[in-house]
């Protein structure tokens, strides 16, 4: 991926004016028009035409970028729906409905001019109002969206010219513009929501600006997009349509893999690799990501109230040994911050308290907190997650150096999400990814209650004072000084021990030309591929 | 016999009523709700009760089941929670697939187990017999999903080919339809062939220990004609029966050949509900699933009734 | 499933093992499955005896190993080896489906007898409830149960139990009516004999034999539910070795390292028909009877 001559906002703070042609006209490359960052590199001379067969682990539940928080919602969305920004894969957030915008001084007032000549898939133009008109629909926590509470910020959102929009904040947000990105919500044509069968309607027929538009979703079967003839970017896309077939479990994937019947999968279990290496016809590519893995302590349950204990455990994690157990090692041992983020926002790990393997201390540790003689601990697991169990018994024998007893415990998906929701979620195994931004991805999950969700019964003052800074400074030095001090915070306390980001493994059929996998694991790529047939 | 039909029929809508009771507080007892699903691990409190809200989970649960079983009574089984299409329509288009698994398996191990076990009854105690006993074993034993499992595997190895994704119905392309089934009913016909030839042998065998098939053969009748005329027929009516309850037996069984093969079948469909918390669907796959036992079973019974005299004492 | 009711049977001597053990030696495929099934029993007992290595002791230095000398079965993706899991696992899986399935002879037997004796009512209600049960698939419903129950073990053994439990009462039921008819209940009920002891004296005596039988008939059935249960991930805990379990691990890996699936797999197949073979030769004898 290039680095962007875009200034991104965190870098230029205040009175900044972006527009996508400026960034054309600066890269020089007249030919190249001024979405060539959006979505992946956009090839010389792509073959037109074309059915992608792509192979999907998880179903999404549906297709509403409003009221379904999956991430295998997400993943297939973002080729059908559209925010104002695109969160590039370097971590920052590009102009994509928007084509530029203001801020004022005070950081509060954000005036944001829209691309001329959107079409929704039904065929109606794009203007103000149906921005306007999405923005407060998912802002409002009435209309129940899981993103509602990331969008809590702004005050309102106004069409005050054809294709002119105002927001105003109640607080400076650095990251509102990685906010407006695609993960919940999208534009879509006004008054929208107004019939009570909508929601759903969007599994059966898609409103959205994307490059490609809902053809059909069959449950248990397949997904299937098909080009939007109207899309506003020329030429692109270069398929006709992508077809997501829904395979059950990874046997029957990598069986269709081998067998021709698919042409691309990004692995669920990056180890699986091994089970088509060599193949004739298949390439293997890798790709960083802005997953994480992590075991996160609850202080709601002893021992985990005590910090001394959550200390002693990050000291006597072997990171590594685990990643090799979970994923065959095709990923990164990480500290605080996701790996994707690592370059732009992450902290040394030697400035880092507790991250080297030290069980002397870690013993020790145990002792202070009264459970020199051993202690009982449930970790919990999710069904289906494939990573969790060889790690899980691997961390039981690393623990079990400290005088720890792990019992495991797995559950199902449901279940699991409704204990971590209640906050009871006691010593648990969790797999999660963010947009690209320290903001989107620390605050919700570690700010005090009620601006944030503290699942973990952090509940620490200094942590959550340093989020709300960081959520309103926007100069990035500033910034990066204010994450690092949280990560240190974090790393002290132990809320959550980071252990890694598991890296996309992408095998294609030699055919399939220019994927690119975006590190949240969104197909945005597709945009960008064609076939050579 | 009107008497009786009325009973047994009186008896299977009292079932039938307590099923849908039982049905819908099952899956209310599973922790964790649809909205608890949308939201993962984003989302607040307020947006939650909205959406709890919407699809009427705050209303009290006496309430939500007369609604539900008043709706399904006139065939209204609701709309799928997440994905918007009429129960009706889903329950219906993935119990057709399923229902094709079924009757092919079950021809499948008519075709194929019926001879066997009149042949194994027949030379009963000789070495054929052995030997069909010896496969009804084994294939009885073997988990069908690992069965599965190893001819889904051994397949692709040996001849590079597996079958297609996209569910096709026969009415659309047989061909097609014959590639995507016949690993699945392979699997599943191992274990049904081998329960079929295992039944008809030992109707056969007691056929011939009746007193007058053995009069027949000690009168010198041809054995042809004996075994057309007093063991086939003999064995007939178990058999249709055993049709019954073997297709009950896969309808209920499929839920792991359906998500190794990737079918769109009922079970899969009961199963995704389930981890979804689609309360809608998983009731209505449940109740149609409930319903098709009861009715197999209530219809042997008659059949039984009708036929056998004996039967009429309990 | 097949299950056939004798109209009654008469009160039985010699205890039914011995008789068991007389009846082997005339058939051989019964014997085999009896010292298919002591072996088993061996082995599920001490499993120490049999597997040297610790069915738990990762090793990262050797996953996936295929079998050799060092480890027959090979090992898994942790490095641990599967002949030790195997073995271990035998003990799990087994007493996971004896207990269950006793369990659901134990619930079903009580209420079978008290609906078969009794009568009335208690008859119709319990009748209902069973053939509400009865209609439930099996997998489906352990999948639910597991779900509402959470995952432990014993839920895991509750829920297995409801699978086969309306058969047993179905069993107690009919042997308890047609015993309830007999002159032997009119005359103990003259003499003054409670109902509850001649219930639990002679009625339930009598049924035993064929709840026994039924036992050996279904627990190739539980076993079979069992393992699909674990494969779908709704078995025991991890690292508790399972055969089920074992099956759910290997799938992942079925095209790389087969073994793991196929030596779990081959151990439920081997059990079943052992289990099969004693059952089907206790049928034959009942309804010799």
């Amino acid at each position: 991926m290039h680095k962007s001559i875009v200034a991104a906002i965190g870098r230029r703070p205040r009175q900044s004016i972006i527009t996508a042609f400026t960034a054309a006209a600066l890269a020089g490359a007249a030919a190249s028009p001024a979405w060539a960052e959006l979505y992946g590199p956009v090839p010389d001379a792509p073959q037109m035409g074309g059915t992608l067969d792509v192979g999907m682990l998880v179903e999404p539940p549906a297709l509403d970028p409003f009221h379904q928080a999956a991430d295998a919602r997400i993943r297939v969305t973002v080729l059908i729906y559209q925010g104002l920004f695109y969160e590039a894969a370097d971590g920052e957030a590009k102009p994509l409905l928007a084509e530029s915008y203001e801020v004022s001084e005070d950081g509060l007032t954000y005036t944001f001019q829209l691309r001329e000549g959107v079409k929704f898939h039904n065929g109606k133009d794009m203007t103000a109002e149906d921005v306007a008109y999405s923005y407060n629909y998912i802002r409002d926590p009435e209309n129940g969206s899981p993103g509602a509470g990331d969008f809590a910020i702004i005050d309102s959102v106004e069409a005050t010219g054809p294709l002119t929009v105002v927001m105003t904040l109640s607080e400076p947000n650095a990251a509102l513009p990685m906010t407006l990105g695609n993960k919940y919500g999208a534009v879509i044509p006004a008054g929208y929501f107004d019939d009570e069968n909508a929601r759903t309607a969007m599994n059966s027929q898609s409103v959205g600006t994307g490059p490609f538009r809902l053809a059909e979703f069959n449950p248990n079967q397949n997904l299937t997009l098909e080009r939007f003839e109207d899309y506003w970017e020329e030429g692109a896309p270069y398929l006709d349509a992508v077809n997501f077939a829904f395979l059950p479990n990874s046997a029957s994937m990598l069986v269709a893999l081998r067998n021709g019947r698919i042409d691309v999968v990004n692995l669920e279990r990056p180890q699986d690799v091994a089970q088509v290496e060599g193949i004739e016809g298949l390439v293997i590519e890798r790709f960083p990501s802005l997953n994480q893995k992590t075991v996160d302590l609850g202080s709601e349950t002893p021992p985990l109230d005590d910090v001394r204990v959550r200390q002693a455990i990050s000291l006597a994690i072997d990171k590594e040994e685990i990643m090799q157990a979970a994923i065959g090692g095709y990923g990164q041992v990480i500290t605080t911050i996701v790996a994707g983020l690592e370059d732009r926002w992450g902290v040394p790990a030697s400035e880092l308290p507790f991250q080297a393997r030290d069980l002397e201390r870690a013993r020790a540790l145990m002792e202070d907190a009264g459970h020199g003689d051993g202690v009982d601990i449930t970790l919990t697991t999710i069904n289906g997650y494939d990573w969790m169990d060889p790690a899980a018994v691997t961390l039981k024998e690393q623990l079990g150096e400290i005088g720890i007893d792990l019992q495991i415990q797995r559950v199902d998906l449901g279940v699991w999400i409704d204990n971590f929701r209640s906050r009871q979620m006691g010593f648990t195994f969790n797999d999660w990814a963010t947009q690209p931004d320290p903001n989107l991805l620390f605050f919700r999950h570690f700010h005090k209650q009620p601006e944030g969700a503290d699942f973990r019964n952090w509940n620490n003052e200094e942590a959550s004072e340093l989020l709300a800074r960081g959520r309103s400074e926007s100069d990035y030095d500033e910034r990066k000084d204010i994450y690092a001090q949280f990560q240190k915070v974090l790393a002290e306390t132990v809320p959550t021990i980071m252990m890694f980001s598991s890296d996309h493994i992408v095998v294609r059929d030699e055919a399939v030309q220019n994927y690119s996998q975006h590190p949240t694991g969104w197909y945005y790529g597709i945009a960008r591929t064609w076939l050579d047939e | 016999m009107g008497i009786y039909l009325l009973k047994r029929l009186g008896a299977s809508i009292v079932t039938a009523l307590l099923a849908t009771f039982l049905i819908f507080a099952l899956v209310r007892m599973v922790p964790g709700d649809v909205v608890a699903q949308m939201m993962g691990q984003a989302g607040g409190p307020e947006a939650e009760a909205a959406l709890r809200a919407f699809f009427g989970l705050d209303a009290p649960i006496h309430v939500q089941y007369v609604t539900w079983l008043g709706d399904a009574l006139r065939g209204d089984l609701g709309v799928s929670w997440t994905r918007g299409i009429p129960v009706t329509d889903m329950v219906v288009s993935s119990f057709l697939v399923t229902l094709q698994l079924g009757l092919v398996t079950l021809a499948v191990a008519t075709v194929i187990g019926v001879p066997l076990g009149i042949l194994a009854g027949i030379y009963e105690g000789r070495p054929i017999d052995t030997l069909i006993q010896g496969f009804n074993v084994i294939g009885l034993s073997a988990p069908v999903f690992w069965v599965g499992l190893m001819l889904l595997v051994a397949v692709s190895s040996a001849l590079s080919w597996s079958p297609p994704l996209r569910f096709v119905p026969p009415t659309q392309s047989l061909a097609d339809n014959a590639a995507i089934l016949v690993l699945p009913v392979s699997s599943l016909a191992l274990l049904q062939v081998a329960a079929y030839s295992q039944f008809v042998r030992q109707n056969v065998v007691s056929a011939l220990q009746q007193q007058y098939v053995r009069t027949a053969v000690a009168k010198g009748l041809p054995t042809r004609i004996v075994f057309f005329k007093h063991i086939l027929r003999n064995v007939t009516i178990p058999i249709v029966t055993f049709m019954g309850l073997i297709l009950i037996q896969i309808l209920g069984g499929v839920v792991i050949i359906e998500s190794l093969f990737a079918l769109p079948g009922l079970g899969r469909l009961l199963l995704t509900a389930i981890e979804t918390r689609d309360y809608p669907v998983v009731q209505g796959a449940l109740l149609l699933v409930v319903l098709v036992a009861m009715i197999v079973n209530l219809v042997i019974d008659i059949a039984y009734h009708a036929i056998d005299p004996r039967m009429r004492v309990s | 499933m097949t299950m056939t009711l004798p109209e009654r049977t008469r009160p039985a001597s010699p205890s039914w093992p011995v008789r068991l053990l007389r009846g082997a030696r005339n058939e051989p495929a019964m014997a085999t499955g009896l010292a298919l099934i002591g072996a088993l029993v061996v082995v599920a007992a001490v499993p120490g005896l049999f597997a040297a290595q610790s069915p738990f002791a990762i090793n990262s230095a050797a996953t996936l190993q295929p079998p050799s000398a060092a480890h027959w079965f090979g090992t898994d993706d942790v490095g641990r080896d599967l002949f030790a899991r195997v073995v271990h696992g035998a003990r799990v899986t087994l007493s996971i489906c004896a207990g269950s399935l006793l369990l659901s002879a134990i619930l079903g037997g009580f209420f079978g007898l008290i609906s078969g004796y009794f009568g009335g009512l208690i008859d119709q209600v319990l009748g209902r409830l069973v053939d509400v049960m009865l209609s439930f698939p099996p997998i489906i419903l352990g999948i639910i149960i597991t779900g509402i129950l959470g995952p432990q073990m014993v839920n895991l053994v509750l829920a297995l139990s409801i699978v086969y439990m309306p058969v047993f009462f179905r069993i107690a039921r009919a042997g308890a009516m047609s015993e309830a008819s007999l002159p032997y209940v009119e005359a103990a009920r003259s003499v003054g004999l409670r109902d509850t002891t001649i219930l639990g004296r002679h009625v339930a005596r009598n049924v035993m034999p064929l709840m026994l039988t039924q036992y050996m008939i279904l627990f190739p059935l539980i076993l079979q539910i069992q393992a699909a249960l674990g494969f779908l991930g709704l078995g025991v805990q991890p690292p508790t070795p399972d055969w089920g379990a074992i099956l759910e691990q290997g799938k992942d890996y079925i095209l790389f390292a087969p073994w793991i699936s196929i030596f779990p797999g081959l151990a439920v197949l081997i059990t079943s028909l052992a289990l099969m073979l004693v059952g089907r030769a206790l049928q034959r004898r009942m309804n010799s009877r």
